[in-house]
């Protein structure tokens, strides 16, 4: 049974809705650059609400975590080594440590940690020597 | 290599591939939300005859489509965004309609035609206008002016499938009603402004 209210488009009906459709498009494309301007910050401004709803927290929190776990891995490293300077002349800054941490390049360098503490190692008798004298 | 590659993963946290995400569906939503806005524009400001009043609804249905439906698929945005644009200009018209009356209780002239001005409606002339242009310039508002006539599920349904393009499923989507019902209001829509156009008009 054929539904009573379905609906038969003729040619001529396909031919109106096309030339109707190009006509709405080149109304769309003489849209003038105010029009556009302002529908531009609108559309930022729609963007701005994805950072309200979560993803601003995300970005400004996702390397506190980070350099936390990087701060526990140099005093892990630290004591590892068992190396705790005794000079109380020139102690380790934990503020200076956090500064190299948080420093663009450092996060490289915490993809070979394990390479950096071998070069730590090779050159530990140096520096034990430097600090006698 | 990034830092998620490796097996030191140290800063590669649920936040991190979250936020990554969220770049993506930003820029997915952009991209979207670009490429409709003109369109959505001008179907808004047929419906209800006034740019800023259409500006400011589009907007609204840009941010409401960003808070609540961000995380939908973008496959489902486009009726998802024309639905709320929709609502926007039922609820214009409502109000509009409130406020006609009011107006007529204070015997103010309550023709919502009096004032409009379909030449100072028109988009601005980029240089000087040939013929053919302004030609079908008078001929989309004439077409406009047929459409404001119809009734609104009608307007709806042709501005949809027309000027959008959505299929059927995706106009019933955008207007809450039946696939069958979207057929219904295109098809009389088709015909109505055809008889109100006349055959010249094509």
């Amino acid at each position: 049974m054929r539904k009573h209210d379905e609906p038969i488009a003729t040619p001529d009906d396909e031919a109106f809705a096309k030339r109707a459709r190009a006509l709405f498009e080149q109304s769309v494309d003489e849209l003038d650059a105010n029009t556009q301007s302002r529908l531009n910050r609108g559309r930022q401004a729609a963007l701005a609400e994805l950072d309200k709803s979560g993803p601003l927290t995300i970005r400004t929190g996702q390397w506190v975590p980070a350099a936390g776990v990087a701060a526990a891995a140099v005093v892990a490293v630290v004591l590892w080594k068992g190396n705790v300077p005794d000079d109380p002349i020139a102690p380790p800054s934990s503020a200076t440590d956090f500064e190299i941490l948080m420093a663009e390049d450092s996060f490289e360098m915490l993809e070979d940690l394990e390479f950096y503490a071998w070069i730590d190692l090779e050159t530990e008798p140096v520096d034990a020597d430097d600090n006698v004298g | 290599m990034t830092a998620c590659a490796t097996g030191y993963a140290v800063s590669c946290t649920r936040e991190d591939h979250a936020g990554v995400r969220t770049l993506r569906r930003e820029q997915e939503l952009n991209r979207f939300l670009a490429e409709v806005e003109k369109r959505a524009l001008r179907i808004a400001e047929i419906s209800i005859r006034d740019r800023d009043e259409a500006m400011d609804l589009v907007q609204d249905s840009m941010i409401k489509l960003a808070r609540k439906y961000a995380d939908r698929s973008p496959d489902e945005w486009t009726p998802l965004f024309y639905r709320i644009l929709q609502n926007g200009v039922r609820d214009w018209h409502r109000r509009q309609t409130v406020r006609n009356r009011v107006m007529v209780w204070f015997g103010r002239s309550t023709d919502k035609d009096s004032d409009f001005d379909p030449i100072a409606a028109a988009p601005d002339p980029a240089g000087r206008t040939p013929d053919e242009q302004l030609q079908s310039r008078e001929a989309m508002q004439s077409l406009e002016s047929a459409i404001t006539e119809l009734p609104a599920r009608q307007r709806e349904a042709f501005m949809l499938r027309t000027f959008e393009g959505l299929d059927v499923a995706g106009t019933a989507s955008a207007m809450g009603c039946s696939e069958g019902s979207v057929k219904t209001h295109y098809s009389r829509a088709v015909h109505s402004l055809r008889a109100t156009l006349g055959e010249h008009w094509q």
